[in-house]
């Protein structure tokens, strides 16, 4: 009974631009739908591990082959539309004219346990004829869920927050309750949504799941105004942000991104399983230069984050260290409630006794060192300086704060130092997808080098609307060549690239890489005889 | 002069030209003697010393460009000549007073279908079969992922998307002239009881239309002076270029839609930045536009406004008809 409703959901929201709306359309929802298949709508919507079961290029070439269609045709379509799901469920409009069937429903327990992956595994021939048969017994509306939902692209505008709201608002429970019973693993099942909306709240349950994480805020000019002493002053550190969970002799290692990680960093997992306290700490994990006692660039994190089962000798070349900087949890206790001073005090008393205990422990894990500026003009000198040490700059935390979650405003601020910027010259664009389909937004720059431009880097965000469509028009009108969907375009547009850090590297022609290029002006002043040259950027490399 | 057989017209920096009868379809720019086929604004400009159209356009192009242009009208199928060339306008479906123009030389036969569809609407003429030698064809939603529903079920989407917010003013965003009339005569056919009211422009085509016999549904005049809460639970038809205006700001308590054939696309209906998407056009669709060629019988098509390097591919590999690039000349 259910595709059918999850599609009416997804058209409901998708045409929706309240979040109070929102939150009535899917409080409806759960509370008219069984829980099984609530379950299953949670895990969509959150769209956390949403498996692909085809592949959206095979989902182009299955119909291709079934219906005996052009596929260079679905390809100039995909060019229009962005979305191969989308694609092939405007062109199935067309392929299935059968009127006045009595479709089916399927509940989606159905389709994503047991259709789907069956569907995966099957031999080509056989794909093509259960597929067909899939498409064409359900009605036509619920096409572009169902092939969303098998390419594993489902996504509509609804926040894991939203749904928290909604089910909190639903059994009438503290939300943060709620986010709690959200983080992580959620495996769909009947249990899993009765849990989910459990009106009694059973400790044991939460045992190894994370405190929703508090957000630092962008800094804002008028806390000067108030005394340097309110404040604690940490660096801000390019790594990715853990909070890890030991309890019950059970360690877990979680991201902001609500992702369990212990699979990539077992070394962590096996040093910090001897401690014999329990304690729930937040902190940053960095690949990190012991020599130096710097830490790595964010891209070899990027390395270890991917690899599953590091081997013992990327465990050697690229080791890790987590760094601490919040207490959490300790011994069952909920810190949480107490203010940053006393958190702090605590945090370093075990850390002090840990590192103590365990020789191996300092090899990987570090408490995150204060910094003590006199002034607020003291704060700008450190900002200004923290590329020295690896850092993207500051932290600052009101010292009075207590751990929430979320972004609240007034406890946590990150103060970043100013990013590097060049000017460099646009030379290819491509055609974006999504909801930038039909749109050149993807773009590559370049710099000078011997009177030659060469590419340093891409960028995707940072123009406005009306700057897309403007550039757009300019990139149809002064295109030299196309190569598929790319296009290189007459150089005369240079614009500002800002980025967080530049390195060598062997794989770009140009010998450098930049960390989150994008673009922060459109320099309609400038000549391409004024764009930055390949040495400015050498230079900035070194002066960092 | 005429060089060789396939550039009777020709497309230059002022838009579609006829040398033989010295003549620009459409033109972009000021020119001596324009053809207009419909009175949309990017197909016609201010300053021409001649404009040639129907009857029909010709109402609404002396209301947009004033009383005094030098305009003359010809009706229907009635054949007129220039400088030698014969030439006749024929119903293309898009609008009031829309038409496809035939240029017939020595025998050798052209059509312009200017913009053109094939659905049913009665406010004005259906489309009408014209066998050609060479057909400019407009292929807008040259891709087969374009398919038009029935106007009257987008219809009833948009009065129930009204009546289901009862407490909000639900603003329509649609082209003036064409798009408003066809919605207000699709949902005068449905149930929908609600006040409509009708931004003046909108209003004033809506009287053009009632002029040429063509009788459009009575609605409430905007101002948006009075008092908006009078509004509530009505559908209000605007004209895109008010999106994002300056009073629509003030407002409170309103959603917005917008009814064309390029929201039938999902990502180019989240861009759009309206709340909603009615799919509906008043161009030909992917198989209107293949139909229209076979049934013209042409052997040779060029395409015009609109991406349609699928259409060429298509038509070359699944047909013996030949496409062709027009050629330029300043």
């Amino acid at each position: 009974m259910t595709l059918k409703n999850f599609s009416r959901l997804f058209l409901d929201l998708d045409s929706c631009n309240s979040t109070n709306k929102k939150i009535e359309i899917l409080q409806n929802y759960f509370s008219s739908n069984k829980a099984l298949e609530n379950s299953w709508t949670i895990y969509l919507l959150t769209g956390k591990n949403n498996k692909r079961f085809i592949s959206g290029l095979s989902l182009k070439t299955l119909f291709s082959e079934i219906y005996e269609y052009p596929l260079w045709l679905i390809d100039y379509c995909y060019l229009k539309v962005g979305d191969s799901a989308e694609v092939i469920s405007l062109l199935l409009d067309d392929k299935i004219k059968i009127k006045n069937k009595k479709y089916q429903d399927v509940s989606l327990h159905e389709l994503l346990n047991k259709s789907f992956p069956e569907l995966s595994i099957l031999k080509e021939d056989n794909k093509k004829l259960r597929l067909k048969e899939i498409w064409e017994n359900i009605p036509k509306d619920n096409h572009l869920v169902l092939n969303k939902i098998l390419t594993g692209t489902f996504r509509v505008g609804v926040s894991i927050g939203l749904i928290t709201k909604a089910i909190a608002k639903l059994i009438n429970l503290d939300e943060s309750i709620i986010s709690h019973r959200l983080m992580g693993n959620f495996i769909p099942s009947h249990e899993s949504y009765k849990l989910l909306i459990n009106k009694k709240i059973d400790p044991s349950e939460l045992n190894y799941k994370p405190y929703p994480f508090l957000l630092a805020n962008t800094f804002e000019r008028k806390i000067i105004d108030k005394s340097i002493n309110e404040f604690q002053f940490e660096w801000k550190w390019d790594g990715i942000r853990i909070q890890l969970i030991k309890r019950a002799g059970e360690v877990s290692i979680w991201t902001r991104g609500q992702d369990l990680v212990n699979k990539s960093f077992p070394e962590l997992e096996e040093k910090i399983s001897h401690i014999k306290d329990d304690f729930v700490i937040d902190g940053e994990l960095l690949v990190w230069n012991f020599k130096e006692g710097l830490p790595l660039n964010f891209s070899f994190l990027q390395k270890r984050i991917n690899r599953k089962k590091p081997s013992r000798s990327i465990q050697k070349s690229l080791p890790i260290i987590f760094i601490a900087y919040d207490l959490l949890e300790i011994n069952g206790e909920d810190q949480r409630g107490s203010n940053l001073e006393i958190r702090r005090i605590n945090l370093e008393k075990y850390i002090f006794k840990w590192l103590n205990e365990r020789q191996e422990l300092p090899l990987i894990f570090k408490l995150s060192d204060l910094i003590y500026p006199k002034n607020w003009e003291e704060v700008e000198t450190f900002k200004n300086n923290s590329r020295d040490n690896g850092t993207e700059g500051l932290v600052i935390k009101n010292k009075k704060s207590i751990y929430t979650p979320g972004r609240k405003k007034g406890l946590w601020w990150k103060y970043k130092v100013d990013p590097m910027q060049l000017d460099a010259v646009l030379i290819y664009a491509k055609g974006g997808t999504g909801i930038r389909a039909g749109l050149y937004t993807d773009y590559s720059f370049a710099l000078w080098k011997n009177g030659e431009l060469i590419k340093f880097a891409s960028a995707y965000s940072g123009l406005n609307n009306s700057e897309i469509k403007e550039l757009d028009k300019w990139i149809k009108q002064n295109t030299i060549e196309r190569f598929g969907p790319v296009r290189s375009v007459k150089p005369e547009m240079v614009f500002e690239i800002s980025f967080e850090n530049i390195r060598a590297s062997k794989r770009h022609k140009s010998g450098i890489a930049v960390r989150f290029p994008r673009i922060t002006k459109w320099r309609k002043d400038k000549l391409i005889k004024d764009a930055d040259t390949l040495e400015n950027a050498e230079k900035l490399m070194l002066n960092k | 002069m005429r060089q060789s057989i396939t550039d009777l017209i020709k497309y230059t920096s002022s838009g579609l030209y006829c040398s033989v009868a010295d003549v620009w379809i459409d033109p972009s720019k000021p020119v001596k003697r324009a053809l207009i086929t419909h009175a949309h604004m990017d197909h016609f400009t201010f300053g021409c010393d001649e404009y040639i159209s129907t009857f029909e356009t010709a109402i609404i192009l002396k209301d947009r460009l004033g009383k005094e242009i030098n305009i003359k009208t010809y009706d229907y199928n009635k054949e007129f000549k220039i400088n030698g060339t014969k030439i006749s306008f024929h119903p293309s479906g898009h609008i009031l007073g829309s038409s496809q123009i035939k240029f017939n030389l020595a025998e050798e036969k052209w059509l312009i279908t200017g913009d053109f569809k094939r659905q049913k609407d009665e406010t004005c003429k259906e489309y009408e079969i014209v066998k050609t030698d060479f057909l400019i064809s407009e292929s807008t939603f040259g891709l087969p992922i374009f398919k038009w529903d029935e106007p009257q079920n987008t219809a009833i989407d948009i009065t129930k998307w009204v009546s289901h917010s009862p407490k909000k003013v639900s603003i329509l965003f649609c082209y003036s002239l064409g798009k408003a009339q066809r919605l207000l005569n699709e949902i005068s056919k449905t149930n929908f009881k609600n006040n409509i009211h009708t931004h003046r422009s909108i209003f004033k085509v809506n009287n053009c239309y009632k002029k040429s016999g063509i009788d459009i549904v009575k609605t409430n005049k905007f101002d948006q002076t009075k008092n908006i809460a009078d509004l509530k639970g009505s559908l209000l038809l605007l004209p895109p270029a008010l999106h994002r205006s300056a009073f629509l700001k003030n407002l409170k308590d309103i959603q917005t839609g917008f009814a064309s054939g390029w929201m039938s696309i999902r990502a180019l209906r989240k861009r759009s930045g309206y709340d909603k998407g009615f799919s509906i056009s008043d161009h030909a669709d992917w198989d209107a536009i293949l139909n229209t060629i076979k049934e013209s019988q042409a052997k040779n098509v060029f395409f015009h406004h609109g991406d349609s390097e699928a259409l060429n591919r298509y038509l070359k590999e699944k047909t013996s008809i030949n496409v062709l690039e027009f050629g330029y000349t300043k």
